[in-house]
């Protein structure tokens, strides 16, 4: 079994060194975790070593052996095979389809797709993967389609496994098993890379870690010897709190009521059916579950982006000193904003932000109707205000001029919870406020968000991130399948159990609904 | 090492965009020189004779406005619809119909009409208005299909230009036919008439109005809460609607707008130039103001020179023949090539080239 080397590589793009002389070596029979920030250079170095980038100098060792990789054919011809984040699975093609995409195995012009069915199934059962080679992939699970991808690696015979944040799609179970079959490649003497952030999972999983910081090595370990802490150190520069401090509030009154919701998606699927939900003032009420069962539709339905089939939603509105619930079911967007709602969608770049346009052009969107001086845009009141938007939520960018698709995952999200919050609504709707985002940043989304608890607003947090539930939320709601099977109180919640609950299988001791009894 | 690598995002500086269209420009004008050279003519005297014509002539260059203000403002109406998510293509409908409203209004005024007599003071405003209407709902029709049913604006505007074109051929050929030979109305009353505004030419005051448009359009979109919304809307009609924007009433008003910009450009030619309505009147520049429009990427201030070359180029064409004995259609081929090689050039920013 061989060893991969990378040594002194160095990638240049313009106005940015990406991979400064690195160095890392991957040994037969290791997973080794490649940690960093959004931006530090391990992508770049990952896409050296599979042939989509050139370098500008440096050189690529198997066993010692200069090898020149100039394209992914190289790559996989040399034993190197990877598993981007997006699957690259043609959905209506059959798993053995998929597999035999792009190869040249065949002896005459017909493809045998029989015998390599037959290969693929002995892979799959020395691998314990489970799969039938005929099934189509668009009918199977996210967590199944990843194992086709290592699959189709495997029947590549790679020796060296490069997988893109693998975990970023998965159930917690889902993300055992993959776990466990990493394991067993790495004892069958392959080597495998894991490019995350994620440090529990590195910890867990794998044998050696490598910290990339502003496109340097800082740091390569055996991951024996070091903890979550001195990573998250590592990789930011500083040190990261990556425990999130809740005061202990007084709850305010309800102020955002949900009530037997139900909303179709757009194949008109019910996904949302008969939900039930109060978010009270001072409170974060948390949604956890897995992708898909009917969250992001209920995001919608609330700020009604989406029809609503059934069921009212309410928010406290104060009308000439009055308080009182209002029925904003079927207003208009604008309604939902100018009553007090705003939402941070999970869709960062094509809802939450115009790429296209400026950071200040982004920093008016919802309230660009109030910033005019005439009938003209007041746009030094504008600048002034993206100016002061950027400061205060730390969104570092090339200036408020800046295109907002130029800004990372990180920066563009504070500016668009940033906008969000500063809009001052009594209730916000956060969905996925930190996928895909580095430590650092997830670290300020989480005190944002905690501070703006203590203001007394009432938050709506809908995340796949059981961490960030556990560490934000007062009350945490499971949706599955369309329906809240439990609502529990976060000071007696166990990842084990969540984890459990988002699967649909009830804990046994988990009495559902129970704490919904202490409604004030 | 690769040459050529591709940019994780395009070269997207200013520096960068007017290099890409300076070099598009020149790489269409070598190429054609290419066929100045089959026939046998000096591509330098070529060019001369093609620009200094519509340029440095002053008979030339008003012939050069009476072209540039139409295909300034189809261009117009293409920016904004465009920009607004809108892909509106039925500007040749709109110029028709626009002509045929303002012929209609303008023969009203004719002794024994209606109206009778009217100052032009009066007469104008009534004409822009009547004629902006008539286009705007011509083509808002097209975006409530599309707002109401999901209707492909594309196709159906497309369509359309044939129905406007058939009414206009009725009307010439029937009910607002003069006696003669010729399928077309009588002469306007000379009061209509748009004022000429160099002496000695053809150019008349209809450039002033494609000048005053393209200011307002250039204040609607950069200036107003409006503009920006139907920018957004253009560009990502999800942030649009997750911003509280109603996309289906901005996509109206962008056709408002863009069908009554069409429209315009028909009034111009009719009491500039042609100071009649005929069959055919609008000579396909429908589809070259969206070249225009495509050739100033969408920016309305760049429309100015954008028309001008365009229109400037149809002009010397006829020059060119006279004087160097070259066929005027090879600057039909120089000018799709210009627009070709502008749309091309997007792809070079993509790219970057590496000598080391």
């Amino acid at each position: 079994m061989p060893t991969f080397a990378m040594k002194k590589i160095v990638k240049r793009f313009p106005g940015i060194l990406a991979n400064a002389d690195v160095d890392f070596t991957i040994e037969p029979g290791e997973i080794h975790a490649l940690l960093g920030e959004n931006g530090a250079g391990k992508s770049t170095l990952m896409q050296i070593l599979y042939g989509f980038y050139s370098m500008d100098s440096g050189s690529i060792l198997i066993d010692g052996q200069p090898v020149h990789i100039a394209s992914p054919k190289d790559a996989i011809a040399l034993g190197i095979g990877m598993v981007h984040q997006e699957f690259m699975l043609v959905r209506r093609f059959s798993v053995v389809e998929n597999t035999v995409l792009g190869l040249k195995e065949a002896s005459g012009p017909m493809l045998d797709l029989r015998r390599a069915a037959q290969r693929l199934r002995a892979l799959s059962d020395q691998h314990h993967f489970a799969i039938d080679p005929w099934a189509q992939v668009q009918h199977l699970p996210i967590g199944v389609q990843q194992r086709v991808e290592i699959l189709k690696l495997l029947y590549r015979d790679a020796q060296l496994l490069i997988l893109d944040e693998p975990t970023a799609v998965l159930t917690t179970h889902e993300k055992d098993q993959l776990f466990t079959v990493l394991r067993s490649l790495r004892d069958q003497g392959r080597s495998i890379v894991i490019v995350t952030h994620k440090l529990q999972e590195i910890l867990e999983l794998a044998d050696r870690v490598t910290v990339m910081r502003d496109g340097r090595v800082v740091f390569a370990v055996s991951t024996r010897q070091t903890s979550e802490q001195e990573l998250a150190r590592l990789m930011v520069g500083r040190d990261v709190s990556l425990r999130a401090h809740r005061v202990p509030l007084e709850r305010g009154p309800a102020v955002l009521r949900i009530e037997g919701l139900h909303v179709r998606d757009d194949l008109g699927q019910e996904k949302v059916r008969g939900v039930s939900l109060d978010v009270h003032a001072g409170e974060i009420v948390g949604i956890a579950g897995v992708d898909g069962n009917g969250q992001s539709q209920l995001a919608e339905a609330i700020m009604h982006l989406r029809a609503v089939d059934q069921g009212t939603v309410l928010i406290k509105d104060r009308v000439k000193d009055r308080i009182k619930d209002r029925d904003i079911t079927r207003l208009t967007v604008a309604q939902h904003r100018a009553l007090g709602l705003s939402y941070v969608p999970a869709d960062r770049r094509h809802v939450g932000s115009i790429t296209q346009m400026s950071v200040s052009d982004n920093a008016i969107l919802g309230t660009q109707r109030q910033r005019t001086r005439g009938p003209f845009l007041d746009r030094p009141k504008i600048r002034e205000y993206a100016e002061k938007l950027i400061a205060r939520f730390a969104v570092r960018s090339a200036g408020i001029g800046a295109m907002a698709g130029k800004l990372s995952g990180g920066n563009l999200q504070k500016l668009i919870l940033g906008r969000e919050i500063l809009q001052d609504a009594a209730a916000i709707v956060v969905e996925q406020p930190t996928r895909g985002l580095d430590v650092g940043a997830v670290e300020s989304v989480w005190l944002e968000l905690l501070q703006e608890r203590e203001r007394g607003k009432a938050i709506l947090l809908i995340s796949a991130e059981l961490e960030e539930l556990m560490n934000l939320a007062d009350r945490i709601a499971v949706m599955f399948e369309g329906r809240i099977v439990g609502i529990l109180n976060a000071a007696n919640v166990t990842v084990e159990k969540l984890g459990l609950m988002i699967s649909g299988i009830p804990p046994a001791n988990a009495a559902p609904l129970a704490t919904q009894g202490e409604e004030s | 090492m690769k040459w050529i690598e591709r940019r994780v995002t395009p070269a997207d500086s200013p520096l960068a965009i007017t290099a890409a269209m300076v070099a598009a420009v020149l790489v269409a004008m070598v190429v054609t020189s290419l066929l100045f050279l089959l026939y046998g003519a000096n591509p330098f005297q070529a060019y001369l004779a093609l620009f200094h014509e519509p340029f440095a002539t002053m008979r030339g260059f008003g012939y050069t406005l009476v072209r540039t203000a139409p295909l300034t403002l189809i261009a117009l109406g293409t920016i904004v619809s465009w920009r607004s998510g809108f892909g509106y293509l039925g500007f040749e409908g709109c110029f028709v119909i626009g002509s045929a409203a303002t012929t209609w209004l303008a023969l009203l005024t004719a002794p024994g009409g209606a109206l009778g007599p009217l100052p032009l003071l009066a007469f104008l405003p009534l004409a822009i208005l009547l004629s902006f209407a008539t286009g705007a709902v011509w083509a808002g029709v097209v975006a409530l299909i599309r707002a109401s049913f999901g209707g492909n604006e594309v196709l159906i505007s497309l369509m359309m230009n044939y129905v406007a074109i058939l009414i206009v051929q009725y009307l010439v050929s029937g009910p607002m036919r003069a006696p003669g030979e010729v399928p077309q109305t009588a002469l306007l009353p000379r009061a209509t008439w748009l004022p000429f505004i160099l002496h000695g030419t053809r150019a008349h005051a209809g450039i002033l109005l494609a000048l005053l448009a393209t200011l307002l359009v250039w204040m609607l979109l950069r200036k107003t809460p409006l503009g920006y919304e139907l920018i957004v809307s253009g560009l990502s009609p999800a942030a649009a609607r997750y911003a509280g924007i109603h996309v289906g009433l901005r996509l109206v008003i962008a056709a408002f707008l863009a069908g009554g910009l069409g429209a315009l450009a028909g009034t111009v030619e009719v009491l500039g130039q042609q100071h009649r309505l005929m069959d055919g009147i609008s000579g396909g520049v429908g589809f070259t103001g969206i070249i225009v429009a495509l050739l100033a990427k969408l920016n309305p201030l760049a429309v100015i020179p954008a028309a001008a070359l365009y229109g400037g180029m149809t002009v010397g064409a006829n020059a060119m023949q006279r004087r160097a004995g070259i066929p005027s259609s090879i600057t039909f081929i120089l000018q799709s090539l210009i627009v070709l090689m502008v749309l091309a050039s997007d792809l070079f920013r993509r790219y970057r080239v590496n000598l080391k």
